[in-house]
């Protein structure tokens, strides 16, 4: 890890850490700073239109006093603007009410320490304007064709937490992302890649992948809503996870009834083929070690072998639990615990084997839009996007016009009839900490509630 | 950092970008202060204070885009920022086709600021968590409520603007707001009721005296026990009916079906890869019949009180109203200075605007506002014999395009013969964009109009997230699917 490439060394957060550690009135004081240099180059109708790179921080600081605490942030380290966090952090915990649940700030002789994950590459950091520029030259070039729309990131993302009773966690990570949006006037194709390195991502290839899936929806037909037999390539299981995380995975859902695991912890609640962990040291993850509290953050199976055996945790909702935290606060008491590196464990078919073995049925290439419906049944609707097709005995069998879909995750989950073998990541929200991979998967009975004239 | 410190910042960057060959420069500073707190019951579970500062530079070299941002205040930094910006410019140029061209502006001289009657930063922090916990504790009474939550969010910001071609700009903007959220529980059923609005109530363009008109401790009961009452309603049936939507919901309606859709720089595709684009284009423009005659929009940064209500967008165009639907017609498009090109058009509308400092200014939505037509609530209601009434917006969904959409509400009532009867549980209606407003038979009059908000608008990558703000009444809609068919 070349420390010239990071957005802020551990240095320099020891430095303003150190600044107000020992902040006068408080009985604690924890500090969290986060840090990104990156830069994106936006590309759509083949040319690039726009241009980024920017170079952000943040440091929270929280000041707890007896049962009570506050925070407060700002973006400049200098001990000045620091101390001032601090002071205004103090006056609002002073203010606040007692909370006979607040669990204190953890030490590591408690919770244990932290290593990082480091997943870095320095080329992947230190990645210029004209590196991108020509990046997008090959994505246009591999989508002649057409028009071609999306993004070529890359960044260095670094992340700390430091506290007065000896939490002291670092950790930074390097992240590559493209996107490629095909146009071929009455059909569009979607191909992506990312990783943690540049050199590791096909830009052309998943441009050529986005370009094919443009041409082979051509000429989309209608299709009848209904129950099918459906095949989901990897982005669009991916995002399912994604939401079934959001709406479920929080020990903090299943204490105030909202999560499935409020009713059904420790039940079969997906096919026994369905193992879902959040593990941010798997190869296809991207995050760091520690968690919002700097707890180091645990492998947890949320859903092992079809069994909720979740949920991930921090420090407030496993007290409550009378359970050992798992490393997963999101820095948010609001939201509370968040299981941000999604893997779903693969299986054993590949694409072409799990469209064989559909007769009458539908192959999904992503979603868009998907929202909560109902979070304790993990209810969703959505539509799919750039690449609707019809299998027909096994077989694709042509393009389709896209589908609104209302579905549970979790029955989605249990009628899984196959899990494809190649695990795939998605393309993540820009500075993410978090990741989701996962297989493509046939479902049986995955319900289109209408249809759209594209 | 003082004001006039930045502005020396911003003045040596735009320099430096010339220098380097820009064509054009702007470099803008923001400067934001934010509180963001949420009460659970008697516990405070977010009491956050924010500070921001910093400042970035948009160039045009060769006719293409650059941008850099940084949070770092010293001259130095500013210099290397604008030289950054001009090296990502020379990159974008390799893959451009056509010089990027933007219509002429007046070099406005000029400071904007929010009407502010009191100021919410300086109201203490003591008195905001009793008005909040009044509330909660209110709600907390009924038995079946797992989660009584009320949030509080004040953002001030101040933004400098300089540009290569003279303008001067100095705005405050303040956006303050709260809310309530009764979250009930019972057999694995989970039903919620917010007030004003949901998704952390209502936020607009002014100061405490907008939270302190809320009275949110006075509408605590209410909320909680719609939320126990939906426990045991019934289901909103799946049919085809009349649907009167209220003006929380109609703001969602208008907001993804009309603002996004009529954002420019979708319609010309800018925003395929992501956002989607729309089922209009530039050719529809005065022709293409969007809704009924019923249905006159607006994009109006002039409009007080809204969060989309400003002097100036984030590339020094002075806000302006412009129609977009005339009688149902489609008459325009949401626009800067770079797309209104693409349109013909003699000015941009002004809708640019940017999250902070590190980010690329955007067409974003100021107001956007369904304008009033005529008559009461009971006045829609009176004329519906059979048909369902649904308040306050819950869940969102639409395609790429912004036509095929669906919609749930918190709570609905039955309508029969004029008047409101049973309650019903989650309420969901879905349609296709034009074929729902041109079901549109009647907008409630200006008594119903008010100023609504939108905190969380995403769009963009890297993603931004914009405050909105929709100015709507309660609509009638003839023909309207209900439920969904899972």
């Amino acid at each position: 890890m070349s420390s010239s490439e990071l957005p802020v060394t551990r240095a320099e957060v020891r430095r303003a850490a150190e600044a107000v550690l020992d902040h006068p009135g408080a009985d604690a004081v924890e500090v969290v700073i986060g840090a990104a240099s990156s830069g994106v180059t936006r590309y759509a109708g083949s040319e690039i239109i726009q241009n980024i790179a920017r170079d952000e921080l943040q440091a929270f600081v929280r000041v707890v006093v007896g049962d009570r605490a506050a925070s407060a942030a700002t973006n400049q380290l200098d001990a000045g603007h620091m101390t001032t966090a601090a002071g205004a952090a103090l006056e609002a915990a002073r203010a606040s009410l007692p909370d006979p649940d607040f669990p204190g700030l953890p030490s590591p002789a408690e919770v244990g320490e932290a290593t990082p994950v480091g997943r870095w590459d320095d080329d992947t950091a230190a990645a210029s304007p004209a590196q991108r520029a020509e990046a997008v030259k090959e994505i246009v070039a591999a989508t002649a064709a057409g028009a071609a729309a999306g993004i070529y990131e890359t960044g260095a993302h670094a992340w700390a937490v430091i506290s007065s009773e000896g939490i002291d966690c670092f950790d930074a990570f390097t992240r590559c992302v493209m996107t490629c949006l095909a146009d071929v006037g009455d059909a569009t194709g979607w191909g992506d890649d990312s990783s943690h390195a540049l050199s590791e991502v096909d830009a052309a290839g998943a441009a050529r992948r986005a370009i094919a899936k443009a041409e082979a929806s051509r000429g989309a037909t209608d299709a009848e809503p209904g129950s099918y037999d459906v095949v989901l390539e990897p982005v669009a299981a991916g995002t399912l996870l994604d939401y079934l995380s959001y709406a479920g995975f929080g020990a903090k859902q299943m204490l105030e009834g909202e999560s499935f695991f409020a009713e059904r912890r420790g039940q079969g609640v997906a096919d026994p083929s369905v193992t879902i962990v959040d593990d941010v040291r798997h190869p296809r993850s991207v995050g760091i070690g520690f968690d919002f509290e700097g707890l180091p953050r645990q492998r947890v199976a949320v859903i092992d072998g079809g069994v909720a055996t979740g949920p991930v945790s921090d420090l407030r909702s496993a007290r409550k639990l009378s359970e050992p935290p798992t490393g997963h606060s999101s820095g948010s008491a609001e939201f509370g615990a968040y299981a941000a590196n999604i893997i779903m464990e693969p299986g054993h078919q590949d694409l072409e084997e799990l469209i064989a073995g559909v007769e009458e049925g539908f192959l999904v290439t992503r979603f868009h839009y998907v929202n909560i419906l109902d979070r304790p049944t993990t209810l969703l609707t959505g539509m799919t996007r750039d690449g609707t097709f019809r299998i027909s005995g096994g077989e694709v069998a042509g393009p389709v016009r896209n589908f609104r879909f209302a579905q549970s995750v979790l029955e989605a989950l249990a009628n899984v009839r196959g899990v494809g073998r190649d695990l795939v990541a998605l393309a993540p929200e820009f500075g993410s900490f978090g990741s989701t991979a996962a297989p493509a998967l046939r479902v049986d009975g995955f319900h289109f509630a209408s249809t759209t004239s594209h | 950092m003082s004001g006039g410190e930045l502005g020396g910042l911003l003045a040596d960057a735009i320099d430096a970008a010339t220098g380097d060959g820009a064509a054009y420069a702007d470099a803008r500073s923001v400067e934001s202060q934010s509180q963001s707190l949420s009460v659970n019951g008697p516990t405070v579970e977010t009491l956050d204070y924010g500070d921001s500062t910093g400042l970035g530079v948009r160039v045009l070299v060769a006719g293409a885009w650059g941008y850099a941002a940084t949070s770092k205040l010293s001259r130095d930094d500013a210099v290397r920022a604008a030289r950054t910006a001009v090296e990502i410019a020379h990159a974008s140029a390799t893959v451009t086709s056509a010089p990027v061209e933007l219509v002429p502006e007046p070099a406005h001289q000029s400071e904007w600021s929010t009407p502010v009657k009191k100021d919410p930063l300086a109201v203490a922090l003591e008195d905001k968590l009793a008005l909040l916990t009044d509330a909660t504790r209110e709600m907390g009474r009924r038995n079946e409520i797992r989660s009584a939550r009320a949030t509080m969010d004040v953002v001030k910001q101040q933004t400098s603007f300089l540009s290569s071609e003279g303008a001067s700009i100095r705005q405050t903007i303040v956006h303050t707001g709260a809310g309530i959220e009764a979250t009930a529980v019972a057999d694995g059923e989970v039903q919620q009721r917010s007030y004003p609005g949901s998704f952390r109530g209502h936020l607009g363009a002014g100061g405490y005296e907008l939270i302190e008109a809320m009275d949110l401790a006075g509408n605590a009961a209410q909320t909680a026990d719609e939320a126990a009452a939906l426990l045991v309603a019934p289901e909103c049936p799946s049919r085809v009916t009349t649907v009167v939507l209220d003006g929380h919901q109609v703001m969602l309606q208008v907001h993804e079906s009309v603002g996004h859709p009529t954002e420019l720089d979708r319609v010309l595709g800018m925003e395929a890869a992501f956002a989607g684009t729309s089922f209009v284009g530039i050719e529809d423009l005065d022709r293409f019949h969007y809704g009924s005659e019923a249905v006159n929009i607006t994009s109006d940064p002039t409009s007080p009180g809204g969060l989309g209500s400003y002097g100036f967008d984030d590339e020094g165009v002075e806000g302006r109203r412009a129609d977009l639907i005339r009688e149902g017609v489609l008459v325009g498009f949401q626009t800067s200075r770079e797309t209104a090109v693409k349109v013909g058009a003699a000015r941009s509308n002004g809708t640019m605007r940017a999250e902070g400092w590190e980010n690329f200014p955007l067409i974003r939505m100021p107001n956007i506002n369904l304008l009033p037509g005529e008559g009461s609530l009971d006045d829609l209601l009176a004329d519906v014999d059979d048909g369902i009434f649904m308040a306050t917006n819950k869940s969102w969904s639409i395609d790429d395009k912004r036509k095929n959409f669906q919609f749930g509400c918190e709570i609905a009532w039955e309508i029969k013969n004029g008047r409101l009867g049973r309650m019903l549980k989650d309420p969901r209606y879905t349609g296709i964009t034009p074929v729902f407003w041109g079901s549109c038979d009647a907008v409630a009059g200006p008594e119903e109009w008010r100023m609504w908000g939108t905190p969380n608008c995403g769009k963009g990558q890297p993603g931004q997230t914009m405050r909105v703000g929709h100015g709507t009444s309660p609509a009638r809609f003839r023909n309207v699917s209900t439920g969904v068919s899972t």
